[in-house]
Parts: C-alpha cells; structure tokens; sequence
C-alpha cells in the first residue's frame, strides 16, 4: 500500500510538499545555528568546515564533541517526543492528548530518578552502565500508561477519561519524584532538578548513540503500524466492523508511544508540552495527511527543542538553564488556548 | 417469510451478557439470503446488541453465530469485514475528513502490507459513492454535512467494503421523514438490485413492517416471533412484546399494515 493512500487525498499536494521542505530548511537552519552559538560565536563557515572535516583542533572538539551531541540529542528527543504525541493524539482522537498529559513524561522521569537515586555513589557517577537509564525510564513510561489504562477501565477508549487519568497519573509521579529528590542523597538533587526540568547541556556522544538505538527501531516500527491510524480514526464499532482489531491495536500504539517518550525524557528530561504542540501545529500545516504529518510533527519537535535550547544558552548566559523551561513557557499557554477551544474533532 | 430460502446467516443459541447480566438469552435466529431482515423490540431488549453480536463486536458467552454454516469466531477480522458491513448506531469520524476519504475507509478490509491500492479499491469506492449520491460532495469535509448527507456518506462506506451482508443499527434515528424514506429506499434497492442481504434494527415499527421481509420481535433477549410482517402485525403479539394495545389497519398506499398504538399495557 502506497503511504498515504487512505489519508493523503483532498488535502492538496502541492502545500503538503511546500510545508515539509520548508520544515526541513528552518530544521537544517537551527541545527547549524545550534551548533554555531554557544559561550562563543563560531560562524558558519568554520561550522561547515569541521563538519567537512577540517578546521583547527579546538575548533573540532568545540563543534563535534561539545555542540552536535548537544544539538543531536534535543532534535532526537524533541523529535520522539512529537511522534509519540502524534500517535497519542490520533489513537485517542482528541488533540489534548500528549505524552506530558497522559502521564507518560512524568511516569518516565520517575523511573530515571529513581534510577539514579539507586545507582549514583557519593561522587554522583553512574555505578552501572547508563545503558540501563533508557530502561528505567520505559518501565516508568510504561507503568504510568498502564496504570492510566487500568483505572480507566472499560471506558478506556473515552478520551477524556484517559486524559483525566492521565493527568492524576502525572500528579503521582511528579509528587514520587519530589519526594524521592528530597529525601534521597542531596548530592543528587541538584543534578536531577536540572535533568528533570529537560536539559540537554551535558550530553556526550555515547549518550547520543545509546538514544539513536533506542529510538531508530521504535520509530520505524511505530511509523510501519501508523498505517492502521485512518480506521482507528472512527469510533470505535465502525473501526472495528471494518476489521481493525482496535483494542489490540489502542494497546500496541499506546506502548509504542510510551518507547519513544521514555527514549526522549532517559536524557533529555522531562521536556515539556513538545509531544501536544507539534503534532497540532503539523495538523495546521499538512492537514490529515499521515506519512506527512508524522515527518512533519517529528521535525516541528526537533525544531522546538533544538531552538529552545538555542535560546536559553543565547539569552540565559552564562547561566544553564533547561530548554523544557523554555518549552512550557510557550507549551503551558497553548495547553489552556486549546483547552478553550469549542470545536471537536470527531463528529 | 419463505422457509426454503437458504439461511446465510445462522444465530444458533446465542448467550451473551455483561457480568451477571444476560442480554441475549439462548437465542436462535436464521438470517435467510438475500431478505431483509428487521429487529425490532422495546428498548433495551437486546436487539442492538444482538445486531453487534453477528458482525463480532461481542464474543458470546455461549452459542454460535453461523455465517454460510461456517462459526464466525474462526475468521479473521478482515475477512469478516469483507463478508460482513455494519453501520454502527451513531458513527463519528474526524469533522476534516472528506467524504471520500471516509468511504475509502471501507476498502481497509481488502488491503494488505502487500496488496497496494488497486483499480478495483477506486471502482468501489466510486461505484459506493455513485449508490448514495455522495459522488458530487466527494470533496466536502463530514463537518459539513446535513445529517441526511452524513448518513448517506456512512452507508457508501459500509457498500465500499464490498459485502453480501449489511447490517444497519437504527439507521434512521436521526433522519427527517423525508430523509427516513430516503435512507430506506437505498437499502431496499441493495437489497433488490443487489441481492444483498440485509439486517436492520428500527424502532419504528411502521416503517419495520413496510420493509421487512421477515420481522423479528425480540424481546427479554429472546426471539419472541418471527415471520413476514402480515403475520407479526397483530394486536396481540404487539401488546405482548411492547406492552402497548394497538390497532392494526392496512396502509392503503402500500399494503403493508401499520400500527395505530392508543395506550400503554
């Protein structure tokens, strides 16, 4: 089956192209910026002359190890980050849903906090592998999303029921958070508060690495099973009466956006509103059109992130403060914004 | 009702319930081939959920459902909804979808990883569309849509998976009268032209009776009698199942009877 041959007809062509090439410049644009500014300005053409391969020794361990893993690493997590919000937001039809909203983001940031409460000696490092940072944060994402379905119960397929849950969820795992920072080892506390705000200045390269695995295979897996989203736009007897076995399939989607949240928030934080305004502003754009409203929400994340992160090293410096700050300055208002609007999107 | 048609559909001692409750209660019921088949009974009385049970949106706690003599239960969800449409009772799809969009939905049940698109998905979808009368608003978004329109968009994507059997939930409800008719008559002309078989739940026991082929009462989740309308439009049996005495006169326009209900038990 061609990609979009359920979704894409009778919104034109012609802008849906328009609207990712021009997602992809101003991507391609932040990303070279990101690189470029940091304590001190590095213009462009040095930027593109060590990633060519050249440029002065300092020059490369500014830009290749200090910068891209830094900028990599928020366009990963802003990036999965959307696409478990666009999955979220289509699997419940309902545009409020997003992984900070059902609870997952906090869910996952309890799993690494605790992670790290366990696992950190007195000198604040790691006594095992931070490989296993990804898995503490899946088993909270998933914990959290399991729990909001079980309390939902037979209505789980009621979007606003999820999203209450969801939000109670959240609610839990924040206060467990907090309770865990305070009564844990203060050596870790400052170090989680800036992790859990959502910050991606202390990333290196094998973290990077370890995100693009954990992610690479959960995206293609969840882009192959997006096929099946058009049905599951229906309510739920006519999905079903055409064959879709939707309980199953809510369930798989559902975890699939849990993996890519939990890849996201292992190490970047918790970053918030990403996974509710991207893929919302990609409907703006690409209107109902799949393959492309996946690319374009992913891209819309990395954007965010990577430009967030951008401001707060431009405008806050010296001082580090966590690009989530950012992102829920601008998140939290379009939260209410759309919160306030009448109009459905299922009738 | 004729005995000697074959029975495409075979509901054979159907238990099914929520918890401790029983909606449907040992129930049998042939869907002959080719008929139209109405439910009809009190609220509550398990009709829907019985129209739910033959296309599989309910496991039964007992009991079959039959479909050309082969249990339901064995075939794949695809497969069935290439046999079996339904029209859910109140349908909801995304306001910005477009009416093509929505009827190209009906075709999910004939694709597969490896089975593109193909012409024949377009002419049915086409061939669905040009049956309702939605060919000319292919374009329009469900959000803007009267509720005749609407409806008619609906049933093109249930035509567009192609099945022998539809089953419509109380497909009428919200219609205008005009609309009622309307809607009704595109299902008998599947029904005639097409040969389709067809199950409807209606409240409307007057518009039950004029299009049926065989009437079904159901009632405590039971089939309490079935048969053409001639036979199930007495007085009796309607006071029995809906608890309301009722006159029966003959519909001069139509030949049908029709049922003038004057109070309740």
């Amino acid at each position: 089956m061609s990609v979009d041959s359920f979704s894409s007809r009778g919104f034109p062509a012609g802008p849906v192209t328009l609207a990712v090439a021009l997602v992809t410049a101003v991507f391609i644009a932040l990303f070279l910026a990101g690189v470029g500014f940091g304590s001190t300005w590095m213009p462009l053409e040095t930027v593109a002359h060590v990633l060519l391969g050249g440029g002065e020794r300092a020059e490369r361990l500014v830009v290749l190890q200090l910068r891209m893993p830094r900028v990599a690493a928020a366009a990963l997590a802003g990036g999965a980050m959307a696409f478990a919000g666009y999955l979220l937001q289509r699997i419940t039809r309902n545009e409020l849903a997003s992984p900070g909203v059902l609870g997952v983001v906090d869910g996952a940031a309890l799993g690494v906090v605790l992670f790290m409460a366990i696992f950190s000696d007195e000198a604040n490092a790691l006594m095992v592998s931070v490989a296993w940072q990804p898995l503490a944060a899946a088993i909270g994402a998933l914990a959290a999303i399991t729990l909001v379905f079980i309390l939902s119960g037979r209505q789980a397929s009621s979007a606003i029921r999820l999203l209450l849950f969801g939000i109670a969820v959240a609610a839990v795992a924040k206060a467990l958070t907090t309770i865990f920072m305070l009564v844990g080892p203060i050596y870790q506390a400052s170090q989680a508060a800036r992790w859990l705000a959502g910050a991606v200045n202390t990333i290196n390269w094998s973290e990077v690495q370890l995100m693009a695995a954990v992610l690479t295979p959960t995206a293609i897996v969840a882009a192959l099973a997006a096929r099946h989203l058009p049905p599951a736009d229906l309510d739920d007897v006519s999905s079903r009466s055409i064959g879709l076995n939707l309980p199953i399939y809510r369930v798989f989607i559902f975890f699939l956006a849990a993996l890519l949240t939990a890849g996201a928030v292992a190490f970047a934080g918790g970053v918030a509103f990403i996974g509710l305004i991207a893929p919302h502003l990609a409907r703006l754009l690409v209107g109902r059109a799949r393959a492309a409203g996946i690319l374009v929400s992913s891209m819309l994340g990395a954007i965010m992130l990577v430009g967030a992160d951008l401001l707060v090293r431009v405008a806050f410096a010296p001082l580090e403060v966590p690009a989530g700050t950012v992102t829920a300055v601008i998140g939290a208002p379009y939260f209410l914004f759309l919160l306030m609007r009448k109009d459905k999107t299922n009738g | 009702m004729d005995e000697r048609v074959a029975s495409r559909i075979e509901v054979k001692n159907l238990t099914l319930g929520y918890g401790q409750d029983l909606v449907l209660d040992a129930l049998d019921l042939p869907i002959p081939a080719g008929q139209i088949t109405v439910l009809a009974g009190p609220n509550g009385c398990g009709k829907s959920t019985l129209l739910r049970a033959i296309r599989r949106l309910h496991a039964p706690q007992s009991g079959a459902v039959l479909l050309d003599g082969e249990d339901i239960a064995r075939l794949k969800g695809k497969a069935l909804g290439r046999r079996i449409g339904l029209l859910a009772q109140s349908p909801s799809a995304p306001l910005d979808m477009t009416v093509e969009e929505l009827v190209r939905l009906g075709r999910y049940p004939h694709q597969a990883m490896l089975q593109p698109w193909s012409a024949r998905d377009d002419v049915a979808v086409a061939t669905a569309m040009a049956g309702t009368g939605v060919a000319h608003m292919a374009q329009r978004r469900i959000g803007s849509l009267s509720g005749g329109q609407l409806q008619r968009a609906w049933i093109a994507m249930v035509l567009a998976q192609e099945s022998d059997v539809i089953c419509l939930d109380e497909p009428v409800n919200h219609l205008d009268m005009a609309h009622q008719l309307d809607c009704l008559e595109l299902v008998t002309r599947l029904n005639r032209e097409e040969g389709r078989t067809i199950v409807l739940v209606l409240h409307d026991l007057n518009l039950a009776a004029r299009y049926a082929d065989q009437l079904v009462f159901v009632s405590g989740g039971k089939v309490r009698a079935r048969g053409a309308p001639e036979v199930m439009m007495r007085a009796d049996l309607i006071a029995e199942v809906f608890n309301v005495t009722a006159e029966i006169i003959l519909d001069p326009v139509h030949q049908r009877p029709i049922c003038i209900p004057h109070r309740r038990g």
